[in-house]
């Protein structure tokens, strides 16, 4: 039995490498075929010969490396200064403002909605203020549920009247609880 | 000898199932290009269609002419690496 195992491991290894053998050759025949469509593409696509150009085409083709050009040879910041007129507001704008300006102009983009929401809620506050009790004020302020409070919490500085009881925040935190609880 | 060819046939298909075919099939490629056997076989190939004229090539043309040459100009280190990753996988994979 034993013998005929090893004699039969041995077959199989046989069996194996030519199976390996053939495993190989598939492949190489496959490169080779890759290729052959290549290149017949490549003459039938007319670039095949590309490459054999002769040496004065190709010094026309160079690639250039002078300060301000790009390296097709092509002025790259010409249009850096010109002026574009736009079509919204009718204004003769520089190039590179342009877009920023397109943006505020139209009312589309992401800082244009931004500022017309700040605008809204400004415009809410404003007014309001002259009716509200500072606990009211307190409460927009303070309160992170709040729509406005997070945007403006940069603004609200220097909208701030100077004059307003509410000046000296620590002396209104100490008393706002009682107040809550003691209701308006 | 309906067994052997069995076996080479499910041997062959889980060569492609597991993606094993086709990552040999690159290796090939990639080894190829690096020993400049490519850049040979196209010289060749710029031979062939010289002769036949550029218009009138056609793909048997290349065929016949590139493969036998294209067989014969793989190195042996090539060969050597290639034969060694499918061995490895007909003795993870080969069940007899």
């Amino acid at each position: 039995m034993k013998m005929e195992e090893v004699s039969m491991s041995s077959l199989d290894n046989s069996k194996l490498e030519g199976l390996a053998q053939d495993i190989l050759s598939d492949l190489v025949e496959d490169a080779c075929l890759g290729l052959c469509f290549e290149v017949h593409r490549a003459v039938k696509q007319g670039y095949f010969f590309l490459d054999d150009t002769d040496q004065e085409s190709m010094r026309d083709f160079e690639i250039v490396d002078q300060p301000g050009l790009d390296v097709f040879g092509q002025v790259y910041n010409q249009w850096k200064n010109k002026e574009c007129v736009c079509p919204n507001c009718s204004r003769s704008i520089a190039a590179s403002r342009f877009a920023p300006h397109l943006e505020k102009c139209l009312g589309m983009g992401r800082n244009s909605s931004r500022i017309a929401n700040r605008r809204i809620v400004t415009g809410n506050n404003t007014n309001n203020k002259s009716e509200s009790d500072q606990e009211d004020n307190d409460d927009v302020n303070d309160n992170d549920w709040s729509y406005g409070a997070e945007k403006k919490a940069k603004k609200r500085k220097s909208e701030k009247n100077p004059n307003s009881p509410r000046r000296s925040k620590s002396f209104k935190h100490k008393s706002r609880p009682a107040q809550a609880f003691m209701g308006p | 000898m309906s067994k052997d060819s069995q076996m080479r046939a499910a041997i062959n298909q889980k060569l492609i199932e597991m993606g094993e075919r086709e990552r040999l099939k690159e290796l090939l490629r990639a080894k190829l290009v690096e020993c400049g056997w490519k850049d040979q076989l196209k010289a060749h190939c710029k031979d062939v269609i010289r002769e036949k004229g550029l218009e009138h090539v056609t793909v048997e043309d290349l065929v016949t002419d590139v493969t036998p040459k294209g067989r014969a100009l793989v190195p042996d280190s090539v060969k050597k690496e290639l034969l060694q990753r499918i061995r490895a996988f007909l003795a993870q994979h080969a069940t007899l």
